[in-house]
Parts: C-alpha cells; sequence; structure tokens
C-alpha cells in the first residue's frame, strides 16, 4: 500500500508535529516530567503488547491497537479516560479493522482480568476494575476522537522491501523488526511516515550488528536528517528502558497520574 | 441526532436501517444508516467499522461520501450523502428500455469508481446493481462497502462467499479464497450486460451449480488450457463440455460491436485474464463518451 499513504488519512490527518504534542500535553506535563510521562506509555504499550500476545495477534494488530492509543492521548489528557480501559478497547476495535476475527468482549475482559492480575500486580493490587460494557462505551469515544481513521500504515512491510534490497539478511531483519516493535513505545508513529520509521529502525539494527551499509543508505532517496531524528527518539527510549526499574516505579507513577474524576462503579 | 430531520425509510442495509433525513441547518437532503448494536458482545459491526474505515480513504465522486458518524446511546449512525435511487430501482423503472448514452456513461463511472478503489488496494466484493446510487444528474456512485476490505494486509484467506450469487465469477464459485481486484470486474461484466439490456440479469443463477452452469453455457466450459489451475480449486467439480451456444449479439442484442468486444474482455472465466478497471475504462467503447463525463474531476 506504499504507493498510497501519500492520499490517505494517515498521512492527511495523523502525522503531527512536535509543536502539536507539546502544546496537547501541556496538561499532563504539568503534572508529570517528560520522562515520567513516557514512562506510563511504555508501560501500557507494554500492557497492549502483553494482551495481544495472549490472544494471539498479529504483531499487526497489536502495532495498530498501540497507534490508535498513541493517537487518542495525543489529542486527550490521560484523565479523559482512564490508560487502562483504553488500552483493552484499542485492541478490541484493532482487531476488527484488521479483520484479525472478532474478540469477543467477554474474551478480552477475562483475558485482561488474568494479565492485571498475573503479569501486572506490580502495578494493580486490585483486579481489573471495568466490565464488558466500559469496554463497548469507550469503543465510541476512541471511534470519535480518531475522527474514524482506523487504517494505520505499519513500518512492518517497507521494512521487509528495504531487507529484500538488500539482500538476504535474517538476522538484521530480525532485529529492525524488534526495534519497530520497541519504536512503539515512543511517539514516532504519530510524527514521521512509516517508510521513514523503517529506514530508522534498520540503521539502528545495523549499528547493533556493526554492519556497514552506509553507502546503501546514502543511495535512499530520504531525508537524512529525520531519518537521524527516528534514531535518536528510539536510542533515547532503548536508554530509558534500561537505566529504570519499571517494578519499582510504576505505582508510584500511575498515582501521580492525572485521572478521570469519576471511577468506574460496579 | 438533532442535527438531522428523518424523512423516510429507504431500506434495510447489511446491518442497520438507512433513512433519508434532512440536514435541519444546511437543509441539505443526507441518508442516515443506523448500525445496529444488538450483539452486546461484539460492540460496533465490523463490518459498519470496516465501512468506516474504507469510505474514509476513499473520497471520489464515483462513491458514495460518507460525511459523518454520529454517536449516541449504544447506537451509531452513519451519515451519507443522498442519492435518488439505486440501479436496482432505476432498472424497475424503465419498461426495458435504456438509451445507449446512458448505457455507456454508467459503465464509465462504474470503472472509474472501481479503478479508483483498485489504486487503493481496496476490493469491494459485493457490486450488484442494488449497491450502485444513482442521482438526478445522471451520477453513479459505489455504495455498501460493508464487505469491501483493504487488500494490501497481507492476509492469505478472505472469507468465502461474500458476492451475490448472480454477480459472482466462477473462481469464487469454485471456492478461490485468494481473491484480487479481478473479482469485482467479473461483477462489473455482469452489470455492464444488465444495463445493455435494461435490467435483465444477466446470470440469475439459483444456486452455486445452476450459476456456473449459466455461465459455462455462455461462455463454454473452460478447461486446463484456457484456465491452468481450475482443478485445484477447493470446490472444483468437472462440468459437462459446453460450447458457446449463443453469440454475445444475441446476449445483448442493442450493444455495439465495440461494447460487446468489452464485455467480452471482462466477463473471462480464467481470473488472471480479466481486463482490468484502468485498461477497460481507455477501451475503444468509451472513445465517443461525452467529454464532460471523461474529463470530471473525480477526487473530492
Amino acid at each position: 500500500m506504499a504507493g498510497n499513504f501519500w492520499q490517505s488519512s494517515h498521512y492527511q490527518q495523523w502525522v503531527l508535529d512536535k509543536q502539536d504534542l507539546v502544546r496537547e500535553r501541556r496538561h499532563d506535563l504539568a503534572i508529570l516530567t517528560d520522562e515520567e510521562y513516557q514512562k506510563i506509555f511504555i508501560f501500557f504499550a507494554n500492557f497492549i503488547q502483553i494482551l495481544g500476545e495472549q490472544l494471539k495477534l498479529r504483531q499487526q494488530v497489536i502495532a495498530t491497537a498501540t497507534v490508535y492509543f498513541k493517537r487518542f492521548y495525543a489529542r486527550n489528557s490521560l484523565k479523559c479516560i482512564d490508560p487502562l480501559l483504553l488500552a483493552p478497547t484499542c485492541v478490541f476495535l484493532a482487531s476488527k479493522v484488521e479483520e484479525f476475527g472478532v474478540i469477543s468482549g467477554s474474551r478480552l475482559l477475562s483475558t485482561c482480568q488474568t494479565v492485571v492480575k498475573n503479569k501486572l500486580n506490580y502495578a494493580y493490587a486490585q483486579e481489573f476494575p471495568y466490565r464488558t460494557n466500559h469496554i463497548l462505551e469507550c469503543e465510541f469515544y476512541l471511534l470519535e476522537h480518531l475522527d474514524c481513521c482506523l487504517i494505520v500504515f505499519q513500518p512492518y512491510r517497507p521494512l521487509l522491501q528495504l531487507v529484500q534490497d538488500i539482500g538476504h539478511e535474517d538476522q538484521l531483519l530480525a532485529l529492525a523488526w524488534r526495534v519497530i516493535n520497541d519504536s512503539l513505545r515512543t511517539d514516532v508513529c504519530l510524527l514521521y511516515p512509516p517508510y521513514q520509521i523503517a529506514i530508522g529502525c534498520l540503521q539502528i539494527a545495523c549499528v547493533i550488528l556493526q554492519k556497514d551499509l552506509k553507502s546503501w543508505f546514502a543511495e535512499l532517496n530520504v531525508d537524512l536528517e529525520k531519518i537521524q531524528e527516528i534514531a535518536r527518539l528510539i536510542m533515547n527510549l532503548l536508554e530509558l528502558w534500561k537505566s529504570y526499574d519499571e517494578k519499582k516505579e510504576i505505582q508510584g507513577l500511575l498515582a501521580k497520574m492525572p485521572k478521570p474524576k469519576t471511577q468506574p462503579s460496579r | 441526532m438533532q442535527k438531522y430531520e428523518k424523512l423516510e425509510k429507504i431500506g434495510e442495509g447489511t446491518y442497520g436501517t438507512v433513512f433519508k433525513a434532512k440536514n435541519r441547518e444546511s437543509l441539505e437532503i443526507v441518508a442516515l444508516k443506523r448500525v445496529r448494536l444488538d450483539d452486546d458482545d461484539e460492540g460496533v459491526p465490523s463490518s459498519a467499522l470496516r465501512e468506516i474505515c474504507l469510505l474514509k480513504e476513499l473520497k471520489h465522486k464515483n462513491i458514495v461520501r460518507l460525511y459523518d458518524v454520529l454517536h449516541s446511546e449504544k447506537k451509531l449512525t452513519l451519515v451519507f450523502e443522498h442519492c435518488d435511487q439505486d440501479l436496482k430501482k432505476y432498472f424497475d423503472s424503465l419498461n426495458g428500455e435504456i438509451d445507449p448514452d446512458i448505457v455507456k456513461s454508467f459503465m464509465y463511472q462504474l470503472l472509474r469508481g472501481l479503478a479508483f478503489c483498485h489504486s487503493r488496494n481496496v476490493l469491494h466484493r459485493d457490486l450488484k446493481p442494488q449497491n450502485l446510487l444513482i442521482n438526478k444528474n445522471g451520477e453513479l456512485k459505489l455504495a455498501d462497502f460493508g464487505l469491501a476490505r483493504a487488500f494490501g494486509i497481507p492476509v492469505k484467506c478472505y472469507s468465502a462467499e461474500v458476492v451475490t450469487l448472480w454477480y459472482r465469477p466462477p473462481d469464487v464459485l469454485f471456492g478461490a479464497k485468494l481473491y484480487t481486484t479481478s473479482i469485482d470486474m467479473w461483477s462489473a461484466g455482469c452489470i455492464f450486460a444488465e444495463l445493455a439490456n435494461a435490467g435483465r440479469p444477466l446470470f440469475p443463477g439459483s444456486d452455486v451449480d445452476d450459476q456456473l452452469k449459466r455461465i459455462f453455457k455462455l461462455l463454454g466450459t473452460p478447461t486446463e488450457d484456457t484456465w491452468p489451475g481450475m482443478n485445484l480449486l477447493p470446490d472444483f467439480k468437472p462440468f459437462p463440455m459446453y460450447h458457446p451456444s449463443m453469440s454475445f449479439s444475441q446476449v445483448a442484442p442493442k450493444l455495439t460491436a465495440k461494447g460487446r468486444d468489452l464485455l467480452q474482455r471482462l466477463l473471462v472465466c480464467n481470473p488472471s485474464q480479466r481486463m482490468s478497471a484502468d485498461d477497460a475504462m481507455s477501451h475503444i467503447y468509451f472513445s465517443d463518451l461525452n467529454v464532460a463525463i471523461k474529463s470530471e474531476r473525480c477526487l473530492q
């Protein structure tokens, strides 16, 4: 679908610029530092990833769900909807849009309950507080705030083409693929077109594997400054990730996070 | 919902009731499609989601416009551009006579809408006269994308049995699961013949067998030579060797020789040999098409 990206809603409405993000986040960033804000998003991207894996979704569906999640909070404060509710709602919507086969609300709910209880108990002392009707209601809001732009272009396909062009490089492909997965914990999916993200991730993979493809990169007709920006954002994430113990800090961060006024009633 | 005044029920769509309505401010007439949310576990039905997300990407003169999506308590309403009637109703009003220039214009617009979908990697998969809307200005628009899907996403199998039987190509009738744009081109061929015959369907089969029999009786039963790989299709079964019994001049007697040539290039059993929408638009049959239609600005 590469040729159509430029006419897509993704390109026309959802490649944002940094100033937009700064402006939209100013309420949340009055309470949280940049780093704390990013840590919260790492946590919830992980939640989406784990949910997706438990539900045996393809990575494409997980990536789309994560982009929905990032897009929503690019235009809204964390206090608009509890991310613990929005995250599974994004998975629910993405699975339908990507035609993975519908996950029933009840299956999604029981997966949320198990994941929160068994894998995220270091963050949440209590059980998953929401019910199917909350997810269904939340789906409406999500749809509306995404302005019904549901088709998301991902860097995975461009990556496949790039690696094919380089030649048979399984190790490189596998690593760059994982870097793309990691990149979902940064803002790159909100700021850059997917093919640029693919190139940025490929570059990082080359550095890690100490592969010299400088001449190949030089021949690509891309804005190398943009690629460097992407690579920097992802490298910053990897640094942050290494230096931080989520299990220790996350409860404090979640407590500090701006919240909706009303908590769900059961 | 205060924004629109409901006027009358137009019909039942794939997943909900359609109403004609008036925008209270602009007085514009629109079509409201109310999405039923009866299955409490599925949320917004995937067919509705498919239509919403595809129409968001497809803005073209020959594709029905989705203006808005309204949310209210447990209800979703899609606001579409309103067209006066669908092609099926138009046929019913014809009394068996149709102006050849209208046939040409409608067919060209159908192809143009399809070419656009296909260039954006979207298959319609359910083309039929009921899904083609026409308005007073003689414009034709593709509608009802509830079964359409973007084919750029690498999924090997699409769900089988999606096209209304009469407009289904033989490969799909034989259970082919890898669909391509050729699925829509067959349907376009059937609709072309139906247009030319002022609304008489070309292959009104009653079941899959009857459908295939009608197709092969007209076009001849395909062989491994004309269609390699045919007998590997999941639901393939041998049919008697029919030889074309009727010429295309009998099938669509009112169509010119050029029109028959186009029809013959669309109605090809082997999907890989079926003409594409782009190629069909530059077929010589359209060389004398009204310039005003040809040169319209279509991107919206």
